[in-house]
């Protein structure tokens, strides 16, 4: 059985909680960590690992800032997704922005370009 | 030490705020909290808060970056400096630090590179600069200054002074 994943938030990286029934990874918060890389390695690795197993993935993320490296980061996390939709495992995204932040409706805009699988976009408030 | 000279200075030039030291991660994190609740206080729009914001954080990161990376050099323990001002109706975010003169062309050529591509432009460079591989000894993406050329409402603006032989001080403001 693999690992499930549970990092707390702080002020400056988000809370990242795997759901095993709804099969959802929740991330949530702002994201400028110190390093980037070295905050994601561990959730790259685990969704990679996750994903060679499992017929179905969600991700459902809120951050309504992130600084370049994390968003470099984030496309890595969708690029596995893709590769595991190409797989044909089920994976999707739901999106929530701010209203308030049309900053952060393009940003989702942004991400959404990028892949082929289902992407959702919901306001926050 | 009378101050009121560097305070005239910052009030001519419209300087809201300062940071001058060393930028290490938890410097970096208050002082972006002191600057969204200065500008909250100054009833700014969300959108432009975030970008000031953004633009800060890239800039301070960049530059804790560089620092970290040419540690070597002596530059670790070298001072920075980032102000936020006002820019008419707008804001300006401008970052000082040093740089070594092996490292500057390529420096102003990014910045007058980006300056040079319209938003379209920017926005391809930047899918082209986030499907590339990051070395494993970078700290960063090499997507700050693009993501601050985004951001930008103006042309960055830079000016390079002489400190020694081998080093310049490079200072950069962004418009918003």
């Amino acid at each position: 059985m693999l690992e499930t994943i549970d990092i707390k938030a702080t002020y400056a990286s988000p809370a990242i909680r795997f759901e095993p029934q709804s099969k959802t990874l929740h991330i949530a918060g702002e994201s400028y960590p110190e390093n980037s890389f070295d905050f994601y390695a561990p959730v790259l690795k685990w969704l990679k690992a996750y994903l060679q197993q499992a017929d179905e993935l969600v991700l459902d993320i809120a951050v309504t800032y992130m600084n370049s490296s994390s968003t470099k980061c984030t496309f890595d996390i969708m690029d596995a997704m893709e590769d595991a939709f190409s797989r044909g495992v089920k994976t999707s995204i739901v999106w929530r922005y701010n209203r308030q932040n049309p900053r952060s409706y393009e940003m989702a805009e942004d991400f959404r370009e990028e892949v082929t699988f289902p992407f959702e976009k919901e306001a926050l408030n | 030490m009378d101050l009121y000279e560097l305070r005239d200075e910052f009030d001519r030039t419209g300087t809201l705020m300062c940071f001058n030291g060393p930028f290490y991660h938890s410097i970096i994190e208050e002082f972006g909290k002191a600057i969204r609740s200065y500008l909250t206080a100054d009833n700014i729009a969300q959108e432009a808060l975030m970008d000031v914001f953004a633009v800060y954080i890239e800039l301070a990161q960049n530059i804790r970056n560089y620092h970290t990376l040419r540690g070597a050099c002596g530059l670790e323990a070298a001072s920075s400096i980032i102000t936020i001002g006002r820019n008419g109706k707008g804001y300006k975010v401008s970052s000082g630090n040093v740089v070594l003169n092996s490292d500057l062309d390529a420096l102003c050529g990014r910045v007058d590179g980006l300056n040079a591509m319209t938003g379209d432009e920017l926005k391809s460079e930047y899918r082209r600069q986030r499907r590339r591989e990051v070395p494993p000894e970078a700290l960063g993406a090499g997507l700050g200054l693009l993501e601050i050329a985004r951001r930008s409402s103006d042309d960055m603006t830079y000016v390079v002074r002489e400190l020694d032989a081998g080093r310049k001080f490079f200072s950069l403001t962004v418009y918003l």
